[in-house]
């Protein structure tokens, strides 16, 4: 097997790493520092397969929005749009995967980019496996914008860290004014039928937001169950699926979508919340709970909530099979 | 570190300090009240988590990046540390809380000592440019002091956790000597706190508690409340 080549990120990904590792060059978190080096036994870092690039790019036209650009390199798979939407001018688009999930050495890149006035949703079809790893880290980077007056659902299915998973996600949001997102993130700390809880290595995802105006939000999360237990108080405590809605919306009266939020997530089976984000970007919903189904739910509940206030359209319904 | 400098460390570390520390309690009102805090041994561990997820990994480095900034003198710099907090944390009344302290500290400072770097922070606070972040506040007003980093670190967690040990003694029946206790056993949680903000870059604020903030979100809509936060 090729090992020569244990991490040869492209130099665009040193530039942007060299911002937040000092020291570190071509590492997202110096956390991740002493995995990068060791070398992948199958395919390297950087092998085919294994930098898998997605490029989503939708406009508005004369009926409604198209999907005018759409490029993937294996793991991601593109089967055309659906039109499934209840929004007249919503496109949407479920990404798929050909592979078991996202192993060990992997390098994703997926850029999302909606036009002035367009509106789109991006899900996956079925949840991000994070497979077991005993070297080197698996990365993706996600890099979303909406132009003036667009709209972005971006609600992937939930992530499933399996035992000794080592990933780390970066997912950065551009919105030009009078755009609006809501991004899904819902995360599993193992194959919970089988027992397996809390044992991955460790998981980091940080999701930021910015508009012409400046950063208007960062949010980590970041647990290394032997570094710190997740399940203490005020952590996970009771709870193992945890996950975050952001409904960004800078330009809306977010106090009141606050406390309605709130009004619809809290009554679920869910322990979840709502909160009026930084600087007036939208709101956060925070939820947890024991089965993925539970976070899920009620995070459906708070992006048909949403659509609702944003779009004047509910969101498509939840199944996709 | 002078004497003039551990006098100042002591009055900032200190409960008479009037910034509004008996209105706030960072969520463990709604802990009470949700039953999940009954008692000192669950109050110790929910102030251990508060340390470790929200102290080390984000006040402490912004108390680090306002003193580093104090000290060279640079108002912007304080400004930007300001603002990375308020746009890491999610749960509005924290933000609130903190901005209400970190305003009253500010007004006290600028009261007591006639200084052009606080003077250009409080201008920016003033046209909205910063928050007033009570960790930012902290960090100027120690690095103008002569407060080492570190010590200001340690005093902002011996602040924060006897405020809310204030508050819990309002909260549940919780005795002097109890509270001392807790007070002291969170010593070590203190200094792994200070040490996890060493060397950490505004790039890398991580505040993450998830159930803090679920109930950060109820108490903001709970009907009876003594603490604003």
């Amino acid at each position: 097997m090729a090992t020569d080549s244990p991490d040869a990120p492209a130099s665009r990904d040193r530039a942007v790493d060299s911002a937040t590792a000092e020291g570190a060059p071509g590492v997202p978190h110096p956390a991740f520092a002493a995995y990068a080096d060791e070398p992948v036994p199958q395919a390297p870092v950087g092998a085919p397969g294994k930098d898998g690039v997605l490029e989503l790019r939708f406009s508005a036209a004369a009926d409604g929005t198209a999907l005018v650009s759409d490029y993937a390199t294996v793991p991601f798979h593109v089967s055309g749009t659906l039109g499934h939407d209840p929004h007249p001018d919503a496109e949407t688009v479920f990404v798929q995967s050909p592979t078991g999930g996202v192993a060990q050495g992997d390098r994703h890149d997926v850029t999302v980019a909606v036009g002035p006035e367009a509106v789109a949703h991006v899900s996956t079809g079925s949840s991000t496996k994070v497979q077991s790893m005993d070297r080197n880290y698996a990365r993706a980077e996600t890099t979303l914008s909406v132009g003036a007056g667009g709209h972005l659902d971006y609600v992937p299915e939930p992530t499933i860290l399996h035992a000794d998973a080592r990933y780390c996600r970066e997912t950065s949001l551009h919105l030009a004014p009078g755009a609006t997102a809501v991004l899904s993130e819902v995360v599993v700390p193992g194959r919970l039928a089988r027992g397996e809880r809390f044992d991955f290595e460790r998981y980091f995802s940080r999701v930021t937001a910015e508009s012409a105006d400046g950063r208007l939000l960062e949010d980590t999360a970041h647990l290394a169950p032997a570094d710190g237990d997740p399940t203490a108080p005020g952590v996970l405590g009771e709870f193992a699926v945890f996950g975050t809605t952001f409904v960004v919306a800078p330009d809306r009266d977010t106090a009141a979508m606050s406390d309605a939020l709130h009004g619809v997530v809290a009554p679920g089976d869910a322990r979840a919340g709502a909160t009026e984000l930084p600087n007036g970007a939208g709101v956060a919903v925070r939820a947890l709970g024991d089965r993925a189904e539970t976070v899920r739910a009620t995070f459906h509940d708070a992006w048909n909530h949403a659509r609702q206030a944003l779009l004047d359209a509910p969101a498509p319904s939840g199944r996709k099979y | 570190m002078s004497d003039d400098g551990t006098l100042e460390a002591f009055r900032l570390a200190d409960s008479f300090l009037p910034v509004g520390t008996y209105t706030v309690s960072y969520g463990l009102e709604q802990f009470v009240q949700d039953g999940r805090v009954e008692d000192a041994g669950d109050l110790e561990a929910l102030l251990a988590t508060y340390l470790r997820r929200q102290l080390g990994p984000a006040d402490l480095v912004v108390v680090r990046a306002a003193h580093a900034a104090a000290r060279a003198g640079d108002a912007d710099a304080i400004i930007e540390a300001d603002r990375r907090l308020t746009a890491a944390t999610m749960a509005a009344e924290f933000r609130e809380s903190a901005e209400q302290s970190g305003d009253r500290l500010l007004s006290l400072q600028r009261e007591l000592r006639d200084d052009e770097l606080l003077d250009a922070y409080a201008a920016g606070v003033e046209t909205g440019a910063a928050p007033g972040n009570f960790p930012a506040v902290l960090g100027v007003a120690a690095g103008l002091a002569g407060v080492e980093e570190r010590t200001a670190c340690l005093l902002c967690c011996h602040g924060f956790v006897t405020g809310l040990l204030g508050a819990a003694q309002r909260l549940l029946s919780l005795g002097h000597t109890e509270a001392q206790r807790v007070l002291d056993d969170l010593r070590p949680v203190m200094v792994e706190a200070v040490e996890d903000s060493a060397g950490r870059s505004l790039d890398a604020l991580s505040p993450f508690a998830p159930l803090v903030d679920v109930l950060a979100a109820e108490h903001e809509r709970a009907e009876r409340r003594l603490f604003v936060s």
